[in-house]
């Protein structure tokens, strides 16, 4: 060994002595990858914010009346609010629309996965990705024009047949403007989602665990009730949790299908009248004062915390699942 | 997929045919006797609905949802009970439910593309596309006045949107696949959650923090600032798996060079992740490009033609859509049904454009 070179071992460079450039960009980086979170806490503290004097002035009836009666002229005092109506509503939607969408999107989802021919398994895929592509606008759009007729045709068969049980029961003879006719829409904008995740989560089962389940007999019912559903289970909850925080949120479509009533309409679905958070905020922003907009605001932080917490439970799902498999 | 392949032992005889097939579909092999049975039991009940319903007055839903689906399922029970075993008859139902699955979506979508194609074209003209909305009342009839200022307003929200968001949906998936941050996993998981806020609480937010208080006023900087809520999320999280993709030789190769880690992420991994990061552009255009609501909170709408970003409100295809069908004029929906029409090929050439650069992606990798 020569001497005069030095004997300990070089130091390879570590994370602490980056170049001045690089210091520079990685702090850039990091700050325009903490955008998410400003955004979050903007939206949770500017939103909440307005919640303080709403629920001062309306205490908790903000929460559990049904009551709305503001007009733009009538004094401060004599305003009620209450979202009760309203939270049911969403909640009561977005139930209708997974009771139509979930079987429909595994079923799909089976269908590309486990029977079609290759090419046209490519086409459906395509397909369902186009289907999440066609803007809400003009879903409610066609919703109001073309699926509404239709819906209110199918409503009255049911009330004429099943009228018996009460969820199709009526108190009047006005099929149109209902949660069921809104249930189906935003069903009609789950599909595509609910589907996307099903079909990657059915995809991924092993060919092996198919193969072994079809070499030992397995029927194709048989293979999907042991192998692959209990497999995808994890990202299925999840996929359906994903469609229902877009449900929750979905505005205009359902603006467009549904007729706003503040009063609970328990459970009569073809009844008229309905309600949901995200399309009242839309419905009563162009004539709301300033009162009433702090009132939209802390709806809207409602609605924000709701879709939020259903949203993080979905993800958390989902990527369990992902981690068992991997 | 070539559907056969032949084996020869080394002597050269023919020996087997064995069909290639999905791995996932070991199924799909059947003989012809099953094909005639199938086609059978698919036929006759199709026949027989259509003769029902020609016959008499039942309405068509009772038709299809009550008479034929049970039909169409014990006619496949039938004849998986006579090709297969007991164990097909479950089968039998999954395949007609999966079938009636995908031919209901296929048959809303087609329903929905085709009633916007024929009631859009009632509208089309040179002056619905040329001519912005200004003079126009709405009884007026069609032939005058457009969605020109709507599909300029469109794309100025959607051009300044994407200025904002694209940037900083890269930069976030760099922190996360290129500078490895301590917190990334903390960051995937805030832009999760920011990719479920529904875009009306966007919009929402905008106005608190912007709009109420005096920053901006409603236009298309506002507009575009909610629509950024809503893309980012999309951006980052489809640049981070493109920059997942992109070999690590090409990083330890810049690095060995001498290059700096700002200057490798600059010059040698963002550009070969080129297309790739266009998909994500792409994709996030397409996640907002129809949304309305936050834009009835930020942009309102506007008749004229507006191309200064920050002055006062802009028309946009999707709120021109939403006031129009708001008013009891018959023409006045046709408008809209034209505008949503103009709005959906929009749609599909963004898609489209996803797809092609997409699919260029993955055939360099």
């Amino acid at each position: 060994m020569p001497t005069g070179v030095d004997q300990q071992p070089r130091k390879l460079s570590t994370s602490t002595q980056f170049h001045r450039g690089d210091r520079i960009f990685n702090r850039l980086v990091t700050i325009a990858a903490f955008t998410s979170l400003f955004v979050l806490l903007g939206i949770a503290t500017f939103l909440g914010s307005q919640m303080i004097p709403v629920i001062q002035e309306q205490g908790w009836s903000f929460f559990t009346t049904t009551e709305w009666t503001f007009t733009f002229n009538s004094a401060d005092d004599e305003a009620k609010f209450g979202i009760l109506g309203m939270m049911y509503g969403s909640i009561l939607l977005a139930v209708i629309a997974l009771v139509i969408s979930v079987p429909v999107s595994i079923l799909l989802a089976i269908f590309v996965v486990f029977l079609a021919p290759a090419r046209v398994a490519k086409i459906m895929t395509n397909f369902i990705d186009l289907m999440a592509a066609i803007p809400s606008i003009i879903i409610g759009l066609w919703g109001l024009y073309v699926f509404q007729p239709v819906g209110v045709e199918w409503a009255r068969i049911l009330n004429e047949y099943l009228g018996w049980i009460p969820i199709f029961s009526m108190t009047s003879d006005n099929f149109i403007g209902s949660s069921f006719i809104a249930g189906w829409i935003l069903a009609i904008m789950m599909i595509p989602i609910v589907t996307a995740v099903t079909r990657e989560v059915l995809d991924r089962t092993p060919p092996d665990l198919v193969n072994a389940a079809e070499s030992l007999g397995c029927s194709l019912w048989t293979m999907l009730r042991y192998v692959a559903l209990p497999f995808g289970r994890g990202g299925l909850v999840g996929g359906v949790m994903l469609g229902l925080g877009r449900a929750l949120g979905e505005t205009v479509a359902v603006y467009f299908v549904l007729k706003l009533v503040f009063d609970i309409n328990l459970f009569r679905i073809l009844d008229s009248g309905g309600g949901s958070i995200a399309t009242m905020i839309v419905a009563k922003f162009g004539e709301a004062g300033p009162k009433e907009l702090q009132v939209l605001l802390a709806s809207g932080f409602v609605l924000f915390i709701g879709t939020l917490v259903v949203n993080i439970i979905a993800n958390y799902i989902v990527s369990r699942t992902g981690k068992l498999k991997s | 997929m070539s559907s056969s392949m032949v084996r020869y032992e080394e002597s050269g005889t023919r020996v087997e045919e064995v069909k290639k097939q999905s791995p996932l579909r070991p199924w799909t092999n059947r003989t012809a006797h099953f094909k005639m049975v199938t086609a059978l039991a698919a036929l006759l009940p199709l026949l027989f609905i259509a003769v029902v319903y020609m016959m008499t007055e039942i309405p068509g839903a009772i038709v299809v949802v009550a008479i034929y689906l049970p039909l169409q399922i014990v006619a496949a029970v039938v004849a998986a009970l006579l090709v297969g075993g007991k164990n097909s008859a479950a089968d039998a139902v999954i395949i007609v439910l999966a079938i009636g699955a995908t031919l209901l979506s296929v048959i809303i979508v087609f329903s929905i593309l085709w009633s916007i194609t024929i009631r859009g074209f009632e509208a089309l003209s040179v002056a619905f596309l040329s001519q912005n909305n200004t003079y126009i009342s709405p009884p007026t009839p069609l032939g005058y006045g457009g969605i020109a200022h709507a599909v300029l307003g469109t794309v100025l929200i959607v051009v300044i949107a994407m200025l904002v968001s694209v940037p900083i949906g890269i930069a976030t998936a760099v922190y996360v696949t290129e500078v490895k941050g301590r917190f990334r996993n903390y960051v995937r998981f805030f832009i999760q959650a920011e990719s479920g806020v529904p875009s009306v609480v966007a919009g929402l937010f905008i106005l608190t923090i912007l709009i109420l208080t005096g920053v901006i006023s409603q236009s298309a900087l506002a507009g575009a600032l909610a629509y950024s809520i809503l893309m980012l999320p999309t951006v980052a999280r489809t640049s981070e798996e493109v920059l997942k993709l992109i070999p690590d030789d090409l990083r330890t190769g810049a690095l060995a060079l001498g290059s700096t880690r700002a200057r490798t992420v600059l010059r040698v991994v963002l550009p070969a992740a080129r297309t790739g990061i266009i998909t994500a552009t792409i994709l996030g255009i397409a996640r907002v490009m129809g949304e309305t609501a936050p834009l009835l909170l930020t942009a309102l709408t506007n008749d004229k033609t507006v191309w200064n970003p920050i002055a006062e409100p802009i028309a946009s295809l999707p709120t021109y859509i939403f006031f129009n069908v708001s008013l009891p004029f018959p023409s006045a929906v046709t408008r809209a049904w034209g505008a949503a029409l103009v709005l959906m090929a929009l749609v599909a050439i963004v898609f489209t454009a996803a797809r092609y650069f997409g699919a260029k992606k993955f055939a360099t990798n």
